[in-house]
């Protein structure tokens, strides 16, 4: 009895830690690079080095905790352990995934293919601001209510590659 | 671009409500108003500043008839900014303040970094006097307001090093296009346009050199230019 609790919550040892290190990758970033929250310096610092590298560390503390489960499944016995197990793949899992997704374009939709329309077919007020730029003689406006949303246009004006931002 | 790799961007994050962008060549971070990586392969690069105006689309279009615009993505267009987007933002709270400056973290300025000094304009007094001269480290510059009375330009006060600042003065667009006579400088007596052009007088043709210039809200000018100064006078 007291063996078979050994070999259950020696599993454990191995998968708790890399479902904690999957939603750390998921969940750090997600809490410190928030809006209407004031970043310090050092935490946004890691909160970038984290979300740089979590991809790949989620992928392979939620590869490893699979592992673990299905080579000794066997060991996991009691449902209140083996909930545990399940619970903690789950959370590795979906973090290996989450960190894949780039919450921001979800809210603000990347735009993949900007197109434009000559000045005098805009349809844009003639009072609403936009902001010019002129590069090598080609001109471009990119109207603020549209790049404001946006946020970012990665484009081409006169031959030279430019990102316009707001 | 950076150390000759063409990079394209994606918006991927904020500090104190400056967005962050990520490039996905070197996944690199790269922060908005400064243009500088701060995370990542390329940190410490910084990537060129565009000379860019912000003015009516109307004005734009008087000047720049064969120029284009960004089209709206119409499955997007319902969530763009509404027309009164910048009184709205007014009322949102900041993260960051600067309590005993000079001015509210809310308050909109013209921010401008130039010969090795920054110093930020409240927009609302650009706007109200029209024209304003003023130095920016041993430089004379003069902002402008457009004909539309919103856009607003910034100029090299002299055509060339050492040439003694002139003074200007505002004159009345006859009709408010591109090319009107706007301002006009007592030393040579030419009138200037919007475009920062001598359109009249001796200097017909000669171009006061653009400086460039950002709208920012206050408390985000004052973080990242810690030794700006304002304009009061």
């Amino acid at each position: 009895m007291a063996q078979a609790r050994f070999r259950a919550l020696s599993v454990l040892v191995v998968v708790l830690p890399l479902a904690l290190a999957a939603l750390t990758c998921l969940v750090l970033p997600i809490y410190v690079i928030r809006p209407f929250r004031h970043q310090g310096a050092t935490e946004l610092s890691v909160a970038l080095f984290v979300t740089r590298i979590a991809p790949a560390v989620s992928l392979a503390c939620a590869i490893g905790a699979v592992a673990v489960l299905i080579f000794f499944w066997r060991r996991v016995q009691g449902w209140g352990v083996r909930t545990l197990a399940i619970f903690a793949l789950l959370g590795a899992v979906a973090s290996a995934w989450l960190t894949r997704i780039n919450v921001y374009e979800l809210m603000f939709h990347h735009l993949d293919r900007p197109e434009f329309t000559a000045a005098d077919r805009a349809h844009v007020d003639s009072g609403d601001m936009v902001i010019a730029i002129r590069v090598n003689g080609e001109r471009r406006a990119y109207p603020i209510r549209e790049i404001a949303y946006h946020h970012v246009v990665n484009d081409r004006v006169g031959g030279v590659p430019v990102v316009a931002t707001y | 671009m950076a150390g000759g790799l063409e990079l394209t961007f994606h918006l991927a994050g904020i500090n104190n409500q400056n967005f962050l962008m990520r490039d996905e060549q070197t996944g690199t971070y790269w922060q908005q108003i400064s243009g500088r990586a701060v995370s990542g392969p390329l940190a410490g690069s910084q990537l060129e500043l565009v000379y860019s105006d912000e003015l009516t689309f109307g004005l734009w279009r008087n000047e720049a008839a064969a120029g284009m615009v960004l089209k709206p993505v119409i499955r997007d267009a319902s969530q763009y900014a509404p027309s009164d987007w910048d009184v709205r933002m007014q009322k949102t709270p900041t993260v960051l303040d600067f309590p005993n400056t000079a001015l509210r973290s809310r308050d909109l300025v013209l921010g401008i970094a130039a010969f090795d000094s920054a110093r930020a304009y409240p927009v609302d007094r650009i706007l109200r006097e029209k024209l304003i001269e003023d130095r920016i480290g041993s430089e004379p510059i003069i902002l402008v307001v457009g004909p539309d009375e919103k856009s607003i330009r910034v100029f090299h006060a002299r055509l060339h090093p050492g040439d003694p600042a002139p003074e200007y003065y505002r004159s009345k667009p006859a009709r408010g296009g591109a090319d009107e006579p706007l301002y006009m400088d007592a030393a040579s007596g030419s009138q200037w346009s919007f475009r920062g052009c001598a359109v009249a007088g001796k200097l017909t043709g000669a171009c006061l050199e653009p400086i460039p210039a950002v709208k920012d809200y206050w408390f985000d000018w004052r973080n990242y230019h810690p030794a700006t100064t304002v304009f009061r006078r």
